[in-house]
């Protein structure tokens, strides 16, 4: 483990290499170890090093950056030549401002030591847990447990220094019936290893893979929708995408008014819908700083039901005189902080409370049809059901979505409890189960 | 983790181990030399296969975005120049009938003694989940050096023309007052990579791609309306002499007007057209509709958690799932495509073999370890990481679409068709798990009426399911027409590696397609 003090010593040697009044560098370190398996057995694992240093050089308003694995000396030498060139070339950059001087990083709690350091010891077992279980019932496992390590640092030559350890670790899985005729699929991230409930993932998969065979064709259309909160995860967190005060000023995102103007402070969401990012939360791993290298900090976008804030980089709140704020985005350093907040209610009750509705466990290729307002399609995946009169009833065929996050919060009805849900494009977040009326599902798939 | 001793203790190797003429045909000794520390520590621990793959990555990315400030007018430039490279190499191993991995970026003979070690450790704890051993297909040995055909690297062409270039493109995107912002960019990325097995394969290559891109974005803020049109010119395994090919220039005036018209277009009447579908739009629709598919490691579940499996099992072959119009070719041969090279990451020399002939299947694509899976005696060259980090497994080829008869044009197309439309450009784009149902839009649609081609309509995607639009394909123009366009983002595996290749086609015809209004 590279320690706090020498990677200050590597990223200041760095530093020193330029005549730039300005210099960033950027040094991550990174190991991961995996075990992918399908078909019952182990497919692949790997355990893997990665490590880079990014320099970005700044003078009279041009920059160069360079990324190298190669650290000695020489090639330090050698990249900041490169970069120090590249900035002499590159034309005037007209939204950069002056780098920041030293912050004050406040302490995240984003490591687990143990899930640092697990290998296949800790990681087999899982695995075998669930292929005996999927053995048992005659069906097929496939699935993959994780887990990572990393250290970034940021220094710059006007005294901005930062330090920060995280981990994190998942265990997913489908199990299919052996003739393809059924899936099922099970999820769970956690910053901690040892809590990866492998014996329950195999039920839940094994379960909805048992009740969704043989599912049958529904007619589409709008429907009632149940979503587990794994596909509300998978479509809510693409809402922060429109939270960009630039882009909402410039009359580009959903928030954007006709004619000029936002719809900051209004209400445009059911009172129990609150979407907030807390770096501080113990659940998820985030990030000291933000984008721009500004102290992390919470932050709440719609507060039960209002646009309590927009996103502003350091650029745009120095051309607005408004505070710069953490970016609010499905991707980057944020996302991982997102939390749509819940409320008491299990899944079951919510199931019980529809007159007639689907189940949908998650979604599966979600892309943006239209940026502004943020309309998606994507489809159901590994179990979707009919619910009727508060109970499920049908095994149902996959269907096509064509919605946006925006329209579901406006026709969300109710939430059930919150978890920390990680879909299969990626996103991170916690998400509770909620009910959303007129979900529009406009084809039929074949996918099983 | 790293400790600062190590990360500091592997030299600057990398300029010199890759730097050897490139016209020599054998690969470095020093680079077989290092290779050895993995075969021989391998053999020590009883593995019975090991490869290595030493590679360098580098990627130099530029680019230009210009904006219209509100209120001064100003014009607003927000450069990016950036060059990034990465070193190191990965081995696998098989032990006990199992795969094991492991990687790091020194490249000193210890660690890649120690390195091996980790592999084989890994594999032998697969190894007490295996249910059947692991089994390679023959391959030869080769000691060889292939090199993307180029006349100048593009990675060796001075910055400064490559910024001049976006600076004049985004100049014409903004000479109409109404485009609101103006973006270009230029990627290149090279790749040394060397592979040595213990099967007495030494290889050395070193790839080229070239990218770039122009937009133009235009908001109507009366309307609370943003639309944009874009130029993305074939993508290309080349040297920089294919740059000026590109046309950056000329096409961004182009789009500096459709992208007005695309802001005012009237949006789509839904219902079932024909479509006419331009080979910089139909690329995406065969990479995600035909190339995944036919990944046999789809077919045999072994993507289930994550990319899916097929809607193409093995019981499909020689069985027809497209019209006679359709024939596609894996190749990992055909000039300046993305997914060219000389060999595959398991050493097989890169191949061409029919997918699809004539609507019927004839064969997947396959690596060393599946192709006995499905009886079959050989690879078909489909192995590939992207990374010297990750682990190698089947990756598509470059996977094109053959030309129809030399009389059928474009022209001839359009006047056949009574209600349609025809699409440019790459939208978005959607499919299910065993590929089946399908969602794709564009960047720009024409309505054609009465064999005639319109004007520019809006908000246009269509829904299919995939056997079923391949059977309605009834033309497709010939060869003077055929295009290839590559995809730079093709993700697949987990955790997820990303994988660039190209797709060439023809216009080409679809009878009675769902063409639905989006937002």
């Amino acid at each position: 483990m590279i320690t706090r003090e020498e990677a200050q010593k590597l990223c200041q040697q760095a530093l020193s290499l330029t005549s730039f009044p300005e210099c960033h560098a950027t040094l991550t370190s990174s190991e991961q170890a995996y075990t992918r398996f399908a078909n019952n057995g182990i497919t692949t694992a790997s355990f893997n090093l990665r490590h880079s240093l990014s320099i970005v050089v700044t003078r009279e308003g041009r920059s160069g950056s360079v990324s190298v694995n190669d650290l000695d000396l020489p090639s330090l030498k050698n990249a900041m030549k490169q970069a120090e060139e590249l900035a002499a070339i590159a034309p005037v950059n007209s939204e950069r401002l002056p780098a920041l001087g030293p912050q004050e990083f406040p302490a995240t709690f984003d490591l687990d030591e143990r899930t640092a350091a697990a290998r296949a010891p800790e990681m087999i077992p899982h695995v075998k847990t669930i292929i005996d279980a999927a053995l048992q019932e005659k069906m097929v496992a496939a699935g993959l447990i994780e887990r990572t390590h990393r250290v970034t640092t940021i220094a710059n030559k006007a005294g901005l220094f930062g330090y920060h350890r995280s981990s994190d670790s998942q265990l997913t899985t489908t199990i299919r019936q052996r003739d393809g005729s059924s899936s099922g699929w099970a999820g769970q991230p956690s910053m901690k290893l040892a809590a990866l409930d492998s014996p329950s993932l195999a039920r839940t998969a094994i379960e909805k893979c048992k009740r969704w065979k043989n599912p049958q064709k529904l007619t589409p259309g709008n429907y009632t929708v149940v979503l587990e909160p794994t596909a509300t995860g998978d479509l809510v967190r693409l809402i922060t995408n429109g939270f960009s005060a630039r882009n909402t000023e410039e009359g580009r995102t959903f928030l954007s008014k006709r004619g000029g103007g936002s719809l900051l402070g209004e209400k445009v969401f059911p009172e129990f819908v609150t979407l907030r990012m807390d770096p501080f939360d113990p659940r998820q791993p985030s990030s000291p700083w933000t984008n721009d290298y500004l102290p992390n900090r919470a932050i709440t976008w719609i507060d039960h039901g209002k646009i309590a804030n927009l996103a502003y980089d350091r650029y745009w709140a120095w051309k607005t005189g408004q505070p710069a704020t953490p970016a609010a985005s499905s991707f980057g350093r944020g996302a991982g902080s997102l939390i749509m907040e819940g409320a008491d209610a299990t899944l079951q009750q919510l199931i019980a409370s529809v007159e007639r509705g689907l189940l949908v466990t998650h979604l599966w290729y979600i892309r943006p049809v239209n940026p502004q307002t943020l309309q998606q399609t994507g489809l159901t995946r590994d179990g979707l059901f009919l619910i009727e009169n508060g109970e499920i009833t049908t095994p149902v065929m996959n269907m096509r979505f064509l919605e946006s996050p925006v329209r579901l919060l406006k026709n969300t009805q109710r939430l059930g409890q919150a978890v920390r849900v990680r879909g299969l494009e990626g996103g991170i977040m916690i998400a509770p189960a909620l009910i959303a009326k007129d979900f529009p599902l406009p084809s039929i798939s074949d996918a099983v | 983790m790293f400790t600062r001793r190590q990360f500091i203790a592997s030299a600057a190797l990398a300029e010199r181990l890759f730097a050897a003429p490139k016209e020599s045909k054998l690969p470095n000794p020093e680079l077989e030399k290092l290779a050895d520390s993995a075969l021989r520590q391998a053999k020590k621990l009883q593995a019975t296969y090991c490869d290595i793959r030493i590679v360098r990555l580098r990627d130099q990315r530029v680019s230009l975005r210009v904006t219209t400030e509100r209120g001064t007018g100003r014009l607003l430039s927000v450069p990016g120049v950036a060059e990034d490279s990465s070193f190191g190499f990965g081995v696998r191993v098989i032990v006990n009938g199992a795969w094991g991995f492991a990687a790091s970026p020194v490249v000193t003979p210890e660690e890649i003694a120690r390195i091996t070690g980790e592999a084989v450790v890994i594999a032998k704890a697969n190894a007490t989940i295996q249910p059947r051993p692991v089994r390679l297909a023959p391959v030869k040995a080769y000691r060889d050096r292939w090199v993307t055909p180029h006349d100048k690297d593009p990675l060796n062409v001075p910055m400064g023309e490559k910024i001049d270039l976006l600076t004049r493109v985004t100049s014409e995107v903004k000479k109409n007052v109404k485009v609101f912002s103006g973006a270009a960019s230029l990627s290149l990325r090279s790749e040394d990579k060397y592979f040595a097995s213990s099967e007495g394969s030494s290889i050395q290559q070193y790839l080229l791609q070239i990218y770039g891109n122009v937009d133009a974005t235009a908001v109507d803020r009366e309307k609370n309306l943003s639309r944009s049109r874009s130029y993305v010119p074939t993508q290309a395994s080349a040297g920089w002499e294919y740059v000026p090919e590109m046309n950056l220039e000329e096409n961004a005036q182009r789009i500096r007007e459709e992208v007005l018209e695309h802001l005012a277009a009237p949006p789509v009447r839904p219902g079932k057209k024909d479509l006419l579908l331009m080979p910089n739009h139909l690329m995406l629709t065969i990479h995600e509709s035909v190339a995944h598919p036919t990944e046999l490691d789809r077919a045999l579940g072994y993507e289930a958690n994550y990319a899916g499996t097929s809607y193409i099992t093995p019981d499909k072959i020689g069985r027809r799932i497209a019209s006679e119009h359709c024939t596609f070719i894996g190749d990992r041969t055909s000039p300046r495509a993305l997914g060219t090279c000389g060999y595959d990451d398991d050493g097989v020399k890169a191949t061409s073999f029919t997918i699809i002939d004539k609507g019927i299947f004839k064969s997947f694509q396959t690596t060393r370890d599946q192709a006995h899976l499905i009886g079959e005696k050989e690879s078909h060259g489909c192995s590939q990481a992207d990374s010297w980090a990750t682990v190698p497994f089947q990756r598509m080829p470059n996977v094109w679409m053959q030309a129809g008869p030399r009389d059928v044009t474009l022209e001839k197309m359009i006047s056949e068709i009574d209600d349609g439309v025809l699409i440019d450009g790459r939208g978005s784009y959607s499919i299910d798990q065993q590929r089946y149902n399908f969602q794709f839009g564009g960047d720009a649609f024409w309505e054609i009426k009465g064999g005639k081609k319109r004007g520019m309509i809006s908000r246009v995607s269509y829904q299919a399911r995939t056997p079923d639009f391949w059977q309605a394909c009834d033309a497709t123009a010939g060869q003077s027409y055929w295009r290839q366009y590559g995809t730079t983002g093709d993700a697949k595996g987990e955790p997820t590696q990303i994988n660039s290749i190209s797709h060439g086609c023809s216009p080409t015809r679809f009878r009675n397609i769902d063409v639905i209004l989006t937002d």
